[in-house]
C-alpha cells in the first residue's frame, strides 16, 4: 500500500474514536433541541461532572479527594464499568432534576432568558467542578483494553480496541434510542411532543412528564461521551469545552432536530478534526476546532437545516 | 434611566433583549388598511431629521445613582492604596466591556457570548502599538478600539443571517477557539504565555511620582475615556440609527420596510459594540503592563454577558450597576469564604469565593425573577410610581 494512503487509513481509524464521542454528545444536544427548541450550552459542563463523579467512584476515600469519603460511604471504590454507568445513572437523574427545577417553570420564556439560564448552569457547575476537584488533569482509566499492542493490525495501519470500544458503546446506545423512540409509549409520547406540544397534549400526553425523560436521556448521553473523553485523553475541568463545539458543529451539520443527522455530522466533524492538522500545518491540533467553528458558521448561513434537519421556515 | 422616546406598550414580537418599554415601534408596525389615514407615526419617529424629542425626566432613583457614582469617583482614590487604585480602575474600565455586550444583545438583539475576544483583540493591539511600534498611548488606545471594532465588523457579518440563539451559539464558538488560535500569532500576543508591554504612561513631573500619583493620573485618563464612551453610546443610542438599531431588534421586517438598512445596520452594531470592548481591553494594558491569553478564557466572556443581563439589558447604566453588582458580589464571596467554624454551612460559604459560580447562581435566580434584567426591574418600578 502507498505510504500516503496508509497514513490517511492510520488517521481516519485515529479520528474514530473522538467522532463517536462527538456524536454522541451532539446527539444528547439534538435530543433537547428537537422537544424544546433550546440549544443546552451546559451540557458539557453537566457531563464533565458526571465524569468526575465516575472518577471520585473509581478512586474512593482517596485524601483529598472531594466527595471520596461519600463516595466509599456507598461502596466506592468500584470497578471502571460500574463507577461509569452509575454515574451516567447519576447524571441522568441531575438532568432530569435540573428540567424540572429550573427549565420547566420557565417554558415559554423569551430565547434571552433561555440563553441566560444555560449559561449560568455553565458558570456555575465550571466553577464547582473547579473548586472542588481542581484544574490539573487527572489520569481516567480506559473502559476497553488500551496496552499499547491493543490494536487490530488492517492493511498496515493500526484500529485501536479503544475506538472499536467506543464505537460499540455509540452503536449500542443508538440501537436503544431507537428502539426507546420506535417501540415504546414513551418513545411514541416524545415524537408527539416535539412533533407538536400542543397537539400532543390534546391528545392526553403529559407533555411536561415526557421532556423532562429527554432531558434525562440527552444528560445520560452527555454523560457517556464526557467518560470516553477522559478515557481518550485525560480528565481536566475545560475538557468538554471544545468538544462541545465539536459536538454543536456536528449537530448543525446535521441538521439541529435530526438524531441521524448528529451522528453523522459527528461522524465528519471528528474526521475533519483529525485530517485537517494533518494536512493544514498553520491548524495544528490544539487549534483543529477553527474548522468546526467554520463549518458551523457555514451550515448556519447557507442551509441552517444542516443536512438533514427540517426547513425551518421564516417570515420574510 | 428613561432612553426611550416612546414610553408606550409594545407589541410582542421578537423576544432577544429588550427592556421595558423601549421599542421604537409605538404603534403596531404591520401596513396600515387604507382609509386609517396617513399617520403613520414610526415612519416619522424613525425616519424624520428632527425626530420629536420627549423631555428626559431624571427620576429620584436616578439622580441618587448619579449622586453615589460621583462620591465613588472623588473618594475611591483618595481612600484607596496605589494597588488598590489600579484594581478598582480596573473594575471601572470593565463597564465599557460590558456595555460593548449590552449595545449588542441589549440594543441591537444580537446576543453575543464572545466580547471577551474583542477584549482581548483590544489588549493585544494596544500593546503592540505602544511598546512594539513605539506610538504615543492616544493613538495606541485608538488603535485597540479601531481594530477590535474592525474584528466585530467581520464577526457581524454571519450574523446578518444567524440570529438568536445560534448567533449565542456561533458566539460562544468564537470566545473558546480564541485561546488556541491567539498562540499562533506569537509576535502579536506572546503565545502561551502571554507578553509584558515595555511601555508605560508616564504621568507629567508636576503629578508626582509616587506609585499612587501615578495609578492617579492612569485613573484620571480612565474616567476621561469612559465617560466620553458612555456619552457617545448615550448619545448614539438616542440618534437616529439608534432608533433604527432598536427597531431592527424588535421587528427587522418591519424596520427594512421603513427603509432601515438592515446589513449596515447590524454590521454598524456589532462594531460599535466590539469597539467598546476594544477600549476596555486597550485601556487595560495602560493600567496593567501585561496581556496575556490566559487572562481571557471563555469562562471571562460569559461572565461579562453575565454582568450584562444582571445589571440590565437596553439601558446604559444598567451596564454601570451590572460592573457594581459585581463587584459587591466579588466583597461579599470573599466575606462569606472568611466566615469559619459553620461545618458544613462554611464550606458551602467558601464555594461562593468564586465569581462565576456567585454569577452562574444570580444568572438563574434572576432570570427568575426579572426575566428583563435588573435595571429594567427598578425602572418599571419607579415608572409605575410616576405613573
Amino acid at each position: 500500500m502507498d505510504a500516503g494512503l496508509l497514513l490517511l487509513l492510520q488517521r481516519i481509524f485515529d479520528a474514530l474514536t473522538n467522532s463517536a464521542i462527538y456524536a454522541s454528545l451532539a446527539l444528547a444536544l439534538v435530543i433537547i433541541y428537537r422537544s424544546t427548541g433550546l440549544l443546552n450550552f451546559a451540557q458539557g459542563e453537566m457531563a464533565t461532572f458526571s465524569a468526575y463523579v465516575a472518577f471520585v467512584l473509581l478512586a474512593g476515600a482517596a485524601p483529598g479527594l472531594t466527595g471520596g469519603s461519600l463516595a466509599s460511604a456507598v461502596g466506592a471504590p468500584y470497578p471502571t464499568v460500574a463507577a461509569i454507568g452509575a454515574a451516567v445513572v447519576l447524571g441522568a437523574i441531575a438532568g432530569g432534576v435540573t428540567e424540572r427545577l429550573v427549565f420547566r417553570p420557565l417554558r415559554d420564556a423569551s430565547e434571552l432568558a433561555m440563553v441566560s439560564i444555560t449559561i449560568g448552569l455553565f458558570l456555575g457547575i465550571n466553577s464547582l467542578v473547579e473548586q472542588w476537584w481542581g484544574t490539573a488533569p487527572r489520569q481516567f482509566p480506559s473502559l476497553f483494553p488500551d496496552a499499547p499492542s491493543d490494536y487490530l493490525d488492517i492493511a498496515g495501519a493500526r484500529l485501536r480496541y479503544s475506538a472499536i470500544g467506543a464505537w460499540v458503546t455509540l452503536l449500542v446506545l443508538l440501537a436503544a434510542l431507537a428502539w426507546l423512540m420506535q417501540s415504546t409509549r414513551g418513545g411514541l409520547a416524545f415524537r408527539a411532543v416535539s412533533f407538536n406540544r400542543e397537539s400532543a397534549e390534546l391528545s392526553g400526553i403529559r407533555s411536561a412528564r415526557t421532556l423532562m425523560w429527554g432531558w434525562v436521556l440527552a444528560s445520560a448521553l452527555g454523560a457517556v461521551a464526557a467518560a470516553l473523553s477522559a478515557s481518550s485523553v485525560l480528565l481536566e475541568p475545560k475538557m468538554m469545552l471544545r468538544v462541545l463545539v465539536y459536538a454543536f458543529a456536528a449537530a448543525t451539520l446535521g441538521g439541529l432536530d435530526s438524531p441521524r443527522g448528529a451522528v453523522l455530522g459527528g461522524v465528519v466533524i471528528g474526521l475533519s478534526q483529525t485530517l485537517v492538522p494533518a494536512y493544514i500545518p498553520f491548524i495544528g491540533f490544539e487549534l483543529s476546532v477553527l474548522p468546526a467553528l467554520v463549518v458551523m458558521v457555514i451550515v448556519l448561513v447557507v442551509r441552517p437545516a444542516g443536512l438533514f434537519g427540517t426547513q425551518r421556515l421564516e417570515r420574510v | 434611566m428613561s432612553d426611550d422616546d416612546w414610553p408606550t406598550p409594545m407589541p410582542r414580537r421578537g423576544d432577544v433583549g429588550r427592556s421595558s418599554g423601549d421599542s421604537v415601534f409605538a404603534v403596531s408596525p404591520a401596513p396600515q388598511a387604507p382609509g386609517a389615514g396617513h399617520q403613520m407615526s414610526p415612519v416619522g419617529s424613525l425616519m424624520s431629521e428632527a425626530p420629536r424629542r420627549t423631555r428626559r425626566r431624571t427620576s429620584p432613583l436616578s439622580w441618587m445613582g448619579i449622586g453615589l457614582l460621583a462620591v465613588w469617583l472623588v473618594a475611591m482614590p483618595l481612600t484607596s492604596t496605589a494597588t488598590q487604585l489600579v484594581q478598582n480602575t480596573q473594575a471601572m474600565v470593565m463597564v465599557l466591556a460590558v456595555l460593548g455586550v449590552n449595545l449588542a444583545t441589549g440594543y441591537g438583539g444580537m446576543i453575543s457570548l464572545g466580547h471577551g475576544v474583542f477584549v482581548a483583540v483590544g489588549s493585544f493591539a494596544t500593546a503592540y502599538a505602544a511598546a512594539d511600534m513605539g506610538l504615543p498611548w492616544a493613538v495606541s488606545i485608538l488603535i485597540g478600539a479601531v481594530l477590535a471594532g474592525t474584528l466585530g465588523a467581520v464577526v457581524g457579518l454571519p450574523a446578518l443571517r444567524i440570529k438568536g440563539i445560534y448567533l449565542a451559539l456561533v458566539t460562544l464558538g468564537l470566545a473558546i477557539v480564541f485561546q488556541p488560535l491567539s498562540k499562533r500569532f506569537t509576535a502579536f500576543t506572546g503565545g502561551v504565555s502571554g507578553r509584558t508591554v515595555e511601555a508605560e504612561m508616564i504621568a507629567p513631573t508636576w503629578f508626582g511620582t509616587s506609585r499612587w500619583s501615578e495609578g492617579l493620573y492612569r485613573y484620571l485618563i480612565c474616567v476621561a475615556v469612559v465617560v466620553t464612551a458612555l456619552w457617545l453610546v448615550r448619545q448614539l443610542v438616542d440618534s437616529r440609527p439608534g432608533r433604527a438599531m432598536r427597531a431592527v431588534r424588535d421587528d427587522d421586517t418591519a424596520a427594512a420596510v421603513y427603509g432601515v438598512n438592515l446589513t449596515t445596520n447590524r454590521l454598524g452594531t456589532f462594531a460599535a459594540s466590539a469597539a467598546l470592548a476594544g477600549l476596555a481591553g486597550a485601556l487595560h494594558v495602560v493600567l496593567v503592563p501585561f496581556a496575556s491569553q490566559e487572562s481571557f478564557p471563555p469562562q471571562e466572556s460569559l461572565v461579562l454577558y453575565a454582568t450584562a443581563v444582571l445589571g440590565g439589558l437596553g439601558s446604559i447604566w444598567g451596564s454601570v450597576l451590572g460592573v457594581a453588582i459585581r463587584e459587591a458580589a466579588a466583597a461579599t464571596g470573599s466575606g462569606l469564604a472568611s466566615i469559619d467554624g459553620l461545618g458544613v454551612i462554611s464550606e458551602l460559604f467558601d464555594l461562593f469565593d468564586d465569581e462565576r459560580l456567585l454569577f452562574g447562581v444570580a444568572l438563574i435566580l434572576l432570570t427568575f425573577v426579572f426575566p428583563r434584567g435588573l435595571a429594567s426591574a427598578i425602572v418599571r418600578r419607579t415608572r409605575r410610581r410616576d405613573a
